[in-house]
Order: C-alpha cells, then sequence, then structure tokens
C-alpha cells in the first residue's frame, strides 16, 4: 500500500491504492473508542470477483488500514448502506443483478455475525440503483430503473419484502432516502423527486420535476440526502454539477446550491455528475444557530471531474479535494463529522481528517 | 495469455460479438440461437440468457445489426434463408428473443449480409448465390421488420458485357465503417464463384444524387480479375490520407490503398501494397483492430495471424497463434 | 540483438523499424473434440477475442463416458496482446497508467503554451533553459511511480557486518527509465556522463544477477559467510570482494569491508601493526579517490572536482600517493600473504591495471564502468563511449543481451530508432509513449526524427504512432479506457479519430458507465458522438421494457426521427378499446414525450385526446356531471382542433362509447353522453360542429384515400343518430 499523508492547511490527507475498484464505502462506527472500520464494495477486475470488506483503522495512524472481516459477495455491489446504531451495525448492500444482502456484525469487533438476502426474481428486474436503511435498521427501502418500489422489512432470521409501487419501467428511480419511520424520498431522471408516505398508498404524495431547460445535458438524481432535524427539505445532487434542495413546504421553487442554469448565478464547483450529496454536520453545532430554518445546511458533493467540496448556501463553495480522476462516493463519519472517507476511482481511498 | 470466457454448446457453428463486446450471438446445427451476456459492468463473466430454436436449418453466420436499431441479429442458414431475430420486452419486464423478419430463399442462397448505418437509415446489403447483391433499407428506426428494397445489382463493373449466370459458393461483404456526413455509404464486395467476372472484389458507393449505387474501384491486378475472393475487410480510418482495405484470394491475403477524392470519371485511385502469404488453404475471416493498424486472420491451416506494417510500410506478420488442446 | 530468442513472454512489438519472424503463441482450447472451425472478433483496444468450434462427433454421445465436457462444444477465449513479462503485476502497471496521467498531462500543457510562447517573443535561450527544467521534473514524477527512492543512508547504528542493506528489489523498468533520464533529460549529468553511469550501476546491478555472476551477487555471496568467518582476511571470497566492489566504485562498501580485517581488532593490533597499518592507508586512499562530478551524497565517499583541470591536479597527486605506497617498504613487514597480495591488487586497481579490472569484474558493464573510473576518467562524447563499450563487450562476452543493455547499446551507439525499439521490445508501449518526450529533448535530431510526418504511417509521426498504441492498450481494460483520451488528445492527426471509435465501442446499459463516457464527452465536445451514444441507450432501454428511461435518453440525443416514431405508436391507441394499466402505460408515455418541446408531430393532439378520455372515464366511475361536462369540451376542442387527423374523427365520436376501461353495462356512454338525463350537454352550435364533421366524413368516404376506421360498421349511424337527438333536445333547452 502506497500512502501519502500531507498536510494542507488543518486537513490531513491519507491516500490509500487498493489493487481494486471501489464500488462504494461507508464509515461503520461501533461500539469501541479505539478502532473505527471502513466497510469497502470492492470489485477485482482481473478475477472478477465481488466482495466487501471490513476495515479497522487505526485513530492514531489511519493509513494502516488492516482487513477486519470480508464477505464474497454474488455480484457487483451498486449501493451500501449502513445503519447508524452503534449496538446494532447493519450493512445492506444492493447488486447490479439485483439481488439485496444484510450483513449483521458484531459491535464491538465488527466481524461478520451473520447474513440475510434476497435474490428473487421477481424483487428487481435488472440492477438496483438505490437502498436505504431507516434508522432503526429494521426497514430499507429499495429502487430501481425497472421502476419498482419496494419495501423490505428486515427480521432476525428473515426477510420480506413488499411492493410499494411498479411504473413497469416508465419512470426509472436512481435514488432513495428515508426521511421519518413512515416517509422516504426517491429521485430519478429529468432531475425528479417523489416523495412517499407508507400511510398513504397507491403513489408518491409529492412530485417535483425539475425542468431547467438546457438543452441535451443529461439530467438524472444520483443521490439524496434529508438532514433528520428537517425532513421537510431533500437535497439531490446529480448531473452537470446540480445540487438542489426541495422544500416541501414550497414545492414550485427548489434552491439551486450549484449547476449551470442559465439565468441562475450560483457558483458551481463542479460541471460534471455529482455522485453523492451529504448534509455536512461538521462544526454545525456551533454555527446551527446562526443559520436560519430558511436556509439550507452545509453540505458536501463529490463529482466525476475530481471535487470534493462542502456548499453552503449563498456562500463560495469550499473545494477539500480536487483529484485528477472522479470521486466516486465520500461518507462523513456521523460520530465523528471531521473525517472523511473518499473513493477515487484510481482503485484508491482517501481518508480526510479536518482539523 | 489466453483467458477463458465462455463454454459453448455442443453443434455451435459460429459466433459473433456485439459492438461492446459484451453479447455473444452464436448459431448451432440444429438451428438453435444461443445468447450469452455480461450482465454486470466491467465483467468479464458470461451468462447464457437465451436458447431459442430460430430455425429448422443450421445457422452458419451470425451478425449483429447496429445497435443504434436494437439488440438483433440477422442468421444466414444453410438452406440459404436470412432472419432477423431481436430482443424485445414481452410481458413486463421479461425479454425474450422474437422473429421479426424471415426473408425466403427461393432458388438463390444469402451468402453474406452485411448492415451500413448512413446519418439517416439503416441499409442492408445482401450477397446471393446467384451474384447477385440487393440492398434494403430500414423504413421504420423502431421496427426491425419494415425493409425497403432499395437496389438489385450485380457484382460486375460493365453491366452490359455481363453474361451466364453465376454459381458461387461464398460472398464477402465489408462495409466502410466511417459514419460521416461528407461521406457517402459505400461497401467493398467480392465473391467465390464460377464466373470470373463476378469474383474480383469491387467497392460500390452510393450515389445519393441518382439514389444508385456505383463501381467505383476493383481491387485485383489485371491478371488476377478472376482469382476467387475468400474474404474482404475494410479498415477502420482515423485519419489516414487513404482507406486501408484487405482482400483475400486463393494468391495470399492482399492489401490495397484506396485514394479517398474520384477522379472525373468517378473512379477511385488504387494501389495494392502487400501481399501476405501465410495461411495454407482458405483464409476464413480477417478483422480490422480499433485503430485500423493491426489485421488479425484465421483460416484452414487454424492459425490466427497477426499482421503490422512497420515503420517503413513494410506489412508483415507479427505474430501467429497457434491452437494446441 | 544477437542472440536474441523470442520467447513467448515478450511483448508484442508494434512498428519497429526492421522486420523480423512472426513471434509464435499456443492458444489452448482443451477441447477433446479436434477443431472444426474458428472465427475472431477484437474486444476493446488490443483484445482478441477466438472462439473454438468442436466438430460434431457423432459416436460421442453413444461412448457415453458421462465426461461433462461431452457437452461442450466449443470455447471463447481471450487474448491481450500486450502481455509482457511478469516483473510487474497488473495492478501495479495500472497505478503506473493512472500515475503517469499527471506529469504527461502537464507536460503537455507546458509545450502547448511554450510553443505559443515562442512563436511571439524570440527569447528562445531562456525557453530552452526552462524547457530542460520541465522534461527534468515529468522524468523525476515519472520516475517516482516506477518505486520507491533510494533510501536514505541511516547513521544510526548499523551491523558493522552488513556491507549489503537489503533493499526492495528495483525493476528493470525503472532501470531503463534512469538510464533515459540520465541521457537525454538530465542535463546536468551531461557532462558527467560516467560518474552518472557508476552511480546507475550500483542500484540496479544485481539485476543483471538473473543472467549470471555480477559484482552483486558475489558480495551477496560474500555476506552470507561474513557473519560465520573468523579471520576474514584468511578468505580469498573477501578479497575477492573487496577488489570488485572497488573496481565498480563502491567505495563506502569497500571501505567498511577493510575495516572488517582482523588487524583492527583490539587483541590483534599489537602484532599486527604494520599490517593494519597498510591496511588503513588504502582504506584512506580509497576514501580520498577524486572524482570528477558536482556533488556526492552524504555519506558517499571520495572527493568531488567541478572542473577538469582541478580534477587532474588531484588525480595526479592521488595516483602518486597510490605508487608511492606500493613502492614502500612496509610490504617487506608485512606476512600476513593473503593481506599483503589482497591490498597489492587493490593498489593495482586503483592504478587502472587493465588486467586487474578484468580479473575482478564479471559483467561487460561492470569492466566497463571500472574502466571509466580507473582507466579513462575523461571519457566524453558518445562516440567514444560507444567504442569502450564494445571492447568491453569483447573482453567479456554474454551468450544474451539483457534488456538494459540493449537499451544502453542503442543510447550509446546514437541511433534513436534503436532506442525506440528497444524501449518498445523490452518495456512495452507505456515506456515508449511517455520515454519519447525524453527523447525528443534529447537532442535536435531525435525531435526531427520523431515528429516527422510519416506517408507510410497514415500521415502520422512516431512520437504519435506510439501514443496511440498506447492509447490502445489503456482502451483494453475497462479501469483504463478513460485515461486513454489525455494520450488521444495530444495526437493532433488521429487521435480524435480513435476516441470516438472508443467512445462509439462503450457498453450503455448501466447509467453510471454511460454517464462517464457521456462527461468524456462533453470534455472533448464530441456532440455528435455523444447524442450517438445516447440514441443507442435510448433504444436499448425503450426496447428492454424501461420506457422511460427510453425516452430520457431518445430526448437528451434530441433523436426527433425516432421519437417522433414513438409518438405515432401511441396514435394507434386513439380509438382502440385498451385495459386500465395499459392506458396508464400509454398516459405516461404522453407525459414523458410531453415534458420536452412541441416539437413532436402530432404530441398536442395526443394531449387533448388524453383529457377527453379522462374524464370520460370519469364518467365511468361515476363522477357524473362535472366530468361529462368536461369530456363535451375536450371532444369540441380536438373536433376543433385543425391538427386532429380526420382518420380520428369518428373513432373519437365513436370513443365514448368504447371508452377505456369498458365494461358492456358501461357502453353507449356517448349516447349517455348526448343524451344525458338532466340536460343536454351540447349545444346546438357544438351539436352542428359535430354533425358537419360527420357529413365531411360521409363526403371524404368517397374518395380514394380515404381510410377506414377500424370500427362497426354502423358506428356512423348511431353517432348520428345520438347527434340528431341532441339537437333536438338541445333546440328545446334553448
Amino acid at each position: 500500500m502506497a500512502m501519502v499523508a500531507e498536510g494542507v492547511g488543518t486537513l490531513q490527507i491519507h491516500r490509500i491504492s487498493q489493487p481494486k475498484y471501489i464500488d462504494a464505502l461507508r464509515w461503520l462506527s461501533p461500539l469501541s473508542a479505539f478502532e473505527r472500520f471502513a466497510v469497502l464494495a470492492l470489485h477485482d477486475s482481473d478475477s472478477d470477483v465481488s466482495s466487501i470488506e471490513i476495515q479497522a483503522l487505526n485513530r492514531s495512524n489511519p493509513s494502516n488500514l488492516h482487513l477486519q472481516s470480508s464477505w464474497a459477495s454474488p455480484a457487483r455491489i451498486s449501493t451500501l448502506r449502513v445503519s447508524q446504531i452503534p449496538q446494532k451495525p447493519l450493512v445492506a448492500a444492493s447488486t447490479y443483478m439485483g439481488s439485496l444482502h444484510f450483513l449483521f456484525t458484531d459491535p464491538v469487533d465488527a466481524s461478520l455475525e451473520s447474513e440475510l438476502s434476497l435474490a428473487e426474481k421477481s424483487f428487481h428486474a435488472g440492477p438496483i440503483s438505490g437502498i436505504d436503511l431507516q434508522g432503526t435498521g429494521s426497514e430499507c427501502v429499495s429502487v430501481g430503473e425497472d421502476g419498482r418500489v419496494n419495501l423490505v422489512t428486515i427480521g432476525d432470521s428473515k426477510l420480506n419484502y413488499r411492493r410499494v409501487f411498479d411504473s413497469h419501467g416508465l419512470v426509472s428511480y436512481t435514488a432513495a432516502k428515508w426521511a421519518s419511520p413512515a416517509e422516504f424520498a426517491t429521485g430519478g431522471l429529468g432531475f425528479s423527486l417523489q416523495y412517499w408516505d407508507q400511510r398513504k398508498p397507491g403513489g408518491a404524495v409529492s412530485q417535483f420535476k425539475g425542468n431547467w431547460g438546457r438543452g441535451n445535458m443529461s439530467e438524472i438524481v444520483h443521490s439524496i440526502d434529508i438532514h433528520p432535524s428537517r425532513k421537510h427539505i431533500l437535497l439531490a445532487g446529480g448531473s452537470s454539477g446540480t445540487v438542489f434542495a426541495w422544500d416541501l413546504r414550497w414545492q414550485k421553487q427548489p434552491v439551486l446550491l450549484s449547476g449551470i442554469v442559465p439565468g441562475e448565478t450560483v457558483v458551481s464547483p463542479s460541471e460534471s455528475e455529482v455522485w453523492e450529496v451529504q448534509f455536512d454536520c461538521y462544526m454545525q453545532s456551533a454555527t446551527i444557530g446562526n443559520i436560519s430554518s430558511g436556509q439550507i445546511l452545509p453540505v458536501m458533493m463529490c463529482s466525476e471531474d475530481g471535487i470534493l467540496a462542502v456548499i453552503k448556501q449563498g456562500e463560495q463553495p469550499m473545494e477539500i479535494l480536487a483529484e485528477p480522476c472522479a470521486i466516486n462516493s465520500f461518507d462523513i463519519d456521523k460520530q465523528n463529522p471531521s473525517d472523511l472517507l473518499c473513493s477515487l476511482e484510481w482503485e484508491s481511498i482517501v481518508i480526510l481528517s479536518r482539523q | 495469455m489466453e483467458k477463458p470466457l465462455v463454454m459453448l454448446d455442443k453443434g455451435t457453428n459460429c459466433s459473433s460479438w456485439n459492438y461492446c463486446g459484451q453479447r455473444l450471438a452464436t448459431g448451432l446445427l440444429d438451428g438453435t440461437l444461443v445468447i450469452f451476456d455480461s450482465l454486470e459492468p466491467d465483467s468479464s463473466t458470461f451468462t447464457c440468457t437465451s436458447r431459442t430454436k430460430a430455425h429448422g436449418a443450421s445457422i452458419t453466420k451470425v451478425i449483429w445489426v447496429p445497435p443504434e436499431y436494437g439488440d438483433a441479429v440477422a442468421c444466414i442458414c444453410a438452406d440459404g434463408t436470412l432472419l432477423l431475430w431481436e430482443e424485445v420486452e414481452e410481458g413486463p419486464q421479461l425479454l425474450k428473443w422474437k422473429l421479426c423478419k424471415l426473408f425466403e430463399s427461393n432458388a438463390t442462397q444469402v451468402l453474406d449480409v452485411q448492415f451500413g448505418i448512413s446519418l439517416t437509415s439503416l441499409k442492408m446489403v445482401v450477397a446471393y448465390s446467384d451474384g447477385h447483391v440487393k440492398v434494403y433499407e430500414l423504413l421504420d428506426p423502431l421496427l426491425l421488420n419494415k425493409w425497403q428494397l432499395q437496389a438489385e445489382f450485380q457484382n460486375v463493373i460493365d453491366s452490359v458485357a455481363m453474361c451466364g449466370k453465376a454459381s458461387c459458393l461464398s460472398a464477402s461483404i465489408s462495409w466502410n465503417p466511417q459514419i460521416s456526413e461528407s461521406h457517402h455509404s459505400s461497401f467493398v464486395l467480392g465473391f467465390n464463384s464460377d464466373l470470373p467476372q463476378f469474383n474480383s472484389s469491387k467497392v460500390w458507393e452510393f450515389d445519393e444524387a441518382h439514389q444508385r449505387w456505383l463501381p467505383v474501384a476493383e481491387l485485383a491486378l489485371p491478371g488476377d480479375k478472376g482469382d476467387q475472393v475468400y474474404a474482404v475487410a475494410w479498415a477502420p480510418n482515423i485519419g489516414r490520407p487513404y482507406e486501408v482495405i484487405a482482400v483475400a484470394t486463393c494468391k495470399g491475403i492482399a492489401l490495397w490503398h484506396l485514394g479517398l477524392n474520384a477522379d472525373t470519371e468517378g473512379r477511385l485511385s488504387v494501389e495494392k501494397v502487400a501481399l501476405l502469404s501465410g495461411h495454407e488453404g482458405e483464409v476464413w475471416q480477417m478483422e480490422w483492430d480499433m485503430s485500423g493498424m493491426t489485421l488479425a486472420t484465421t483460416g484452414s491451416d487454424g492459425v490466427v495471424r497477426l499482421w503490422q506494417s512497420n515503420l517503413n510500410g513494410v506489412w508483415h506478420e507479427q505474430a501467429a497463434l497457434v491452437s494446441t488442446s | 540483438m544477437p542472440g536474441r530468442m523470442s520467447d513467448p513472454s515478450d511483448s508484442l512489438v508494434p512498428f519497429s523499424p526492421d522486420v523480423r519472424d512472426p513471434v509464435v503463441y499456443s492458444l489452448h482450447h482443451d477441447l477433446k473434440a479436434p477443431i472444426s472451425r474458428l472465427s475472431i472478433s477484437w474486444s476493446k483496444g488490443n483484445c482478441l477475442r477466438v472462439s473454438f468450434f468442436g466438430k460434431k462427433s457423432s459416436n460421442s454421445s453413444a461412448e457415453g463416458s458421462g465426461n461433462s465436457n461431452d457437452q461442450i462444444g466449443g470455447k471463447v477465449v481471450e487474448v491481450k496482446l500486450s502481455s509482457e513479462d511478469g516483473e510487474i503485476d497488473e495492478a501495479q502497471k495500472r497505478r503506473i497508467a493512472y500515475g503517469s496521467v499527471s506529469p504527461f498531462a502537464l507536460l503537455q500543457s507546458r509545450k502547448n503554451s511554450m510553443s505559443l510562447l515562442s512563436k511571439m517573443s524570440m527569447g528562445s535561450s531562456t525557453y530552452h533553459v526552462e524547457w530542460w527544467e520541465h522534461v527534468m521534473e515529468y522524468s523525476k514524477d515519472i520516475n517516482l511511480l516506477l518505486g520507491s527512492p533510494k533510501p536514505l543512508p541511516s547513521p544510526v547504528i548499523e551491523d558493522p557486518k552488513t556491507v549489503l542493506k537489503a533493499m526492495e528489489k528495483p525493476t528493470c523498468l525503472k532501470a531503463a527509465w534512469e538510464l533515459m533520464e540520465i541521457f537525454y533529460a538530465d542535463k546536468q549529468s551531461q557532462a558527467w556522463l560516467p560518474e552518472s553511469l557508476v552511480d546507475w550501476l550500483a542500484d540496479y546491478d544485481n539485476l543483471l544477477s538473473e543472467t549470471g555472476t555480477t559484482v552483486y551477487s558475489k558480495l551477496v555471496d560474500l555476506q552470507k559467510e561474513l557473519v560465520t568467518l573468523q579471520a576474514v582476511e584468511d578468505n580469498p571470497k573477501y578479497w575477492e570482494g573487496i577488489s570488485s566492489a572497488l573496481a565498480v566504485g563502491w567505495l563506502e562498501i569497500v571501505v567498511k569491508l577493510l575495516r572488517l580485517h582482523g588487524s583492527y581488532q583490539l587483541d590483534q593490533l599489537g602484532n599486527r601493526e604494520t599490517e593494519n597499518g597498510l591496511v588503513e592507508a588504502v582504506a584512506v586512499l580509497i576514501s580520498k579517490m577524486p572524482r570528477i562530478r558536482t556533488e556526492l551524497a552524504v555519506g558517499r565517499l571520495g572527493e568531488c572536482y567541478k572542473t577538469k583541470p582541478d580534477f587532474v591536479k588531484a588525480w595526479e597527486k592521488w595516483r602518486g600517493q597510490i605508487t608511492k605506497l606500493e613502492c614502500s617498504a612496509f610490504w617487506v613487514q608485512c606476512d600476513h600473504r593473503q593481506t599483503r597480495e589482497g591490498l597489492k591488487n587493490v593498489l593495482q586497481i586503483m592504478l587502472g591495471n587493465t588486467n586487474s579490472l578484468n580479473t575482478v569484474t564479471s559483467h561487460w558493464i561492470e569492466l566497463y564502468i571500472s574502466h571509466f573510473l580507473y582507466v579513462r576518467p575523461f571519457t566524453m562524447g558518445l562516440e567514444s563511449m560507444y567504442s569502450l563499450a564494445q571492447k568491453c563487450m569483447q573482453l567479456k562476452p554474454t551468450s544474451s543481451t539483457h534488456r538494459l543493455m540493449g537499451l544502453l547499446l542503442g543510447i550509446l551507439g546514437e541511433n534513436t530508432e534503436v532506442v525506440l525499439a528497444e524501449c518498445s521490445r523490452s518495456f512495452g508501449p507505456w515506456m515508449v509513449a511517455h520515454a519519447v518526450e525524453l527523447l525528443t529533448a534529447g537532442s535536435k535530431q531525435a525531435e526531427i526524427l520523431l515528429h516527422e510526418e510519416r506517408y507510410n504511417l497514415g500521415g502520422i509521426s512516431i512520437e504519435e504512432l506510439h501514443r496511440l498504441v498506447y492509447a490502445q492498450i489503456l482502451s483494453s481494460h475497462a479501469l483504463t479506457w478513460q485515461i486513454a483520451p489525455i494520450y488521444l488528445t495530444s495526437c493532433t492527426k488521429q487521435g480524435m479519430g480513435l476516441l470516438e471509435i472508443l467512445l462509439y465501442k462503450q457498453p450503455i446499459q448501466h447509467n453510471h458507465l454511460l454517464l462517464k463516457s457521456l462527461e468524456i464527452c462533453r470534455l472533448y465536445e464530441l456532440d455528435s458522438i455523444s447524442s450517438n451514444i445516447m440514441k443507442i441507450a435510448g433504444i436499448h432501454h425503450w426496447k428492454h421494457g424501461k420506457k422511460g428511461s427510453g425516452i430520457f435518453w431518445l430526448q437528451q440525443a434530441q433523436d426527433e426521427v425516432r421519437l417522433n416514431r414513438i409518438a405515432q405508436q401511441l396514435f394507434d391507441f386513439v380509438g382502440k378499446s385498451i385495459s386500465d394499466e395499459s392506458f396508464k402505460q400509454w398516459e405516461g408515455l404522453i407525459e414523458l414525450l410531453g415534458s420536452e418541446a412541441r416539437t413532436v408531430g402530432g404530441l398536442e393532439f395526443l394531449h387533448k385526446y388524453r383529457d377527453f378520455k379522462k374524464s370520460l372515464q370519469q364518467v365511468q366511475d361515476g363522477h357524473i356531471t362535472d366530468a361529462a361536462r368536461q369530456a363535451v369540451e375536450s371532444l369540441i376542442l380536438l373536433m376543433k382542433n385543425p391538427s386532429t387527423p380526420q382518420r380520428f374523427w369518428l373513432p373519437l365520436l365513436h370513443d365514448s362509447r368504447t371508452g377505456p376501461g369498458i365494461e358492456a353495462e358501461k357502453r353507449g356512454s356517448l349516447v349517455k353522453l348526448l343524451n344525458w338525463s338532466e340536460h343536454p350537454l351540447l349545444n346546438i352550435s357544438q351539436t352542428n360542429l359535430l354533425l358537419n364533421k360527420l357529413q365531411e366524413l360521409s363526403m371524404a368516404k368517397l374518395h380514394p384515400d380515404f381510410i377506414e376506421a377500424d370500427l362497426p360498421p354502423h358506428a356512423l349511424n348511431s353517432v348520428r343518430l345520438a347527434l340528431a337527438t341532441n339537437l333536438g333536445r338541445a333546440f328545446l333547452e334553448e
């Protein structure tokens, strides 16, 4: 493993090259105060084998990763989620073959304890493009380009699922995110967002279609985030450097945070695909008092043109990383929001810590 | 050095990869069409996704339709019929291979078929065992069953001097791979027949103004015009000031340079730059790589040979892949 | 090169200046049956896929061996034609490929801005100085990728018996790159080439050990024995090691070894005083050896002289000291024979005795280096270096030429084409594509040769050719194809042509891969390729049940032709009875098509028809009056609108009878609409309009071009009757 540690201002960066492609990655924070773990979904292009690896990170020397446990996946992983409850660390992974897998891990040393899989043909046709685990880790929503929205109930030894909606391919979904125990949001082509309420079956309760009329630029939502304290605001990132927030209370007008849109004067840190967005909870507790409820909380995004940046509404975006290759995903450590994990196109991961 | 990708069914007779190398169509002696797919991104694992009885006679050749028109193949069968099979949705999210067009064989048999795309339409050239060539055009870009016969001619330069009825064993067609507004559609065609004037490879170009196909070049030296042609292959041109076409005859593999601009009579200049010998016996297939710098060939000697030109423009055999069990 | 065999592990060498016999590879198909035919297909880049078809053996099933292999009728294998030696594994190769992108791109952009600047101003001399620096920076960056830099000598506690430090084994690739750097990029080293080669051999002598004995391998053997030996000076290997190491200039090792001499031991010092004095005198002389070079790294022995006169003075003085020591009377007093002889031999080496040098060195390059150090320290110019090399090769012939030596000889022979061919053959396309930058910076003649456009190559230069070849290698792998554009865009003639083909061959099924391709199209403004890729994606999804994605991508591609055809397909639903589910699909598709501009033909009609159909459905669902009024409004709008095709008039009027979600008892809802129980829904003028349309239709029926709607024969009459009734009621109402 080659690694470079460099100090950029108050940023510590560790690059660790993997001999494999990283399809997705997440932090896993168990009970232990001394160790932290990174969950990596990997694809070895030489042997064509996919796997999930849990790597332990040393708090004092983050570039020193060592393999804690690994699980061979039957197919390439499209999305990866980790439940945020330290007592019950649960990893959920969806695949390009339409299967969904849940890995239960030990709360202390993150070793794999058991696994549940859902691989029925009728579940999804083709790849699953987005999943999200509910806060309690008892339910998982999955969406696909096939137009199906499924809810999976995770029992101790059994998985059940029910179809919430099936567009029969008329609408393709690309991302999903829970807003509350009963509500979740999905995103898709044409910068569309849907808001669903389990208590109101039959279809989405609210829909948004971002039409900024930009000719033949692709317009796809790749990632959605919802802040637990403001479940009425949907944050979405997608094509052409676009990051926008849609407030369900003012449905007509989305707030554009980044993107090239004629007539809008937003400074865009990127012009290409925004692969992931997350609300950046770092330093937020200190400054949250200053942010009015009408304003969007700070947002972190990563992009195909190699940018990792924080966007605050009405301010210049702050670039954290500018890589020569795509940053395909990132994750903010929820327990320790100063720490970040990113995966790069060139078979490497970056561990950053903001001080 | 080699990596196994797919195990083929018993009785497999021919195979063809689609444009991006993710799908393999194979034809069997019993007329079954078998499809192998790599379903995940960037994967080299292939699984069989369809086995369909396509025809009663054995399939001798499979050719993919350009991807702009869907996932479909043309199958040439031993009884001379030509079939178009297409993968479409049937029922909710269920994919199935369906027959969308059948060109019956009468007295003549289909020997080769190749698709060429222009900016506006899809064209299909079919070579028949009587030495005739038919060019069809697709009427509806969404439906592969609506074809219109655009032209029919014989592979001879001077149609007046044409005589007799040819009986052809095989034919080989290769389209100019370039698609652009400035280019007219063109292809090269050669026959393996008992009538010498049909054999030599000719370059046919579509004359938009008069809506007809014209022979613009003949790829044979005066003494070699009757040579039976086994295979032709038009190289991709990424910027050369001339086209390169490979023609395999009983005398070897000839490489031709074809000028880009026509003279006053509408002819393109030709120059034979190499005659490569190596394959003993018949040449089965010739394929250019994506840059048009390496030519791969196979023949009845069971060897795959790779040919390149050196810095001085001298073509030579670069490598030979000999198969062993 | 003489004696070189074409072994199958060699890389496929494209475009060497000479024609060679083909390399023969064997392909294993592992099939029981004999092969009846094979078929080939180029995959991405330079991957070739070969299909083997077995002969159909009629008796195989009769034998019934039960072997599953019997069911296999053929096999497809993929052959990568760039498989090089196993020195560097695939993952490491990719890492090098990723890492070289930034230095290469930086150098190209500097080159472009330089050429812009040089066109504007005349300051060519400053330009030159800067350019050297840029090339050197590039070379250093690339060098760093090929292996970790040499570890700094650690002055901390070291085992006195460790003369050779265990290091991670360097690669030939790095050694080759450094050779190129020394001769072409490093302007500083130009004046000190012999000394640079001394340093180079010190780092890479162990690579030559693969093929035979070297100074390095001798020292490795010695090292193993040192640990167990008591009186080292009694062992001839000890003295051999010292002489050999000295011959190639590894002074630190020599001095360290000398100090292991038994006479240094405290208990021995008394009775071996003279012996020890001689050993120490030699060690001191060695550590003071004058070197003609700018600097020596910390911990390295010798004294540097930057100018020739200074060096000559010091050299003469040093040689004088050696001669003096040689003639000294102390030798007689030294009774340890091995020490006496060993040290005398060491002095002979220092004095440049060619016989001694020949004896203590193994490989010709070691002899070569020893000549630089002790015989001809002023060797200058490649020509004399080359003739010396040839002399050394004659003295120490080898059965096969190591690839590094092949490269070195090419460099010394000042033949750019040979250097390129050696780089290509031995180190592969990555090396050539990147080393061309060093070569062109190295000499004007090489620059002309490499930049000259050649008709035989299709109008491109050798530089461009090698970049294209490397880009094609990158294209072969799913993880590296995305960096091929960096190299292709530096190819002015044919790069874009190849890039277009490369992009066209990318799979489109998975959105994120598709978007990565489109991003490259966007960066290089390849709009037509990008819309073609989107068109392929659109058709794929449309035909594979993902209608939404299909329309989305066709809209992105602005493919009006296909979108129009889709709209035409939707017309087929007009007037047909369809199930609720397919109505939903149909409605959804109109919705999807409608979000785009109004360019798609007849969409306006479809939208209005959709509204009409919806209201009708509501009527049937029991939302009576309002919906009925709505339906009538829509119907009138439709009938009034000139964009409504005549062929749909009757179906529209009749439609109400066979609305969506038909059930037998709900039939005849047109009649319901027209004969609305409460009051007529159509007023007189509306009814008249519809009646006129019917009349027009009856007239049109006589026309030969008329397309008969697929409706029951009494349709026209029943509609007419209903309208007539309505007209009557409307009269009464008004």
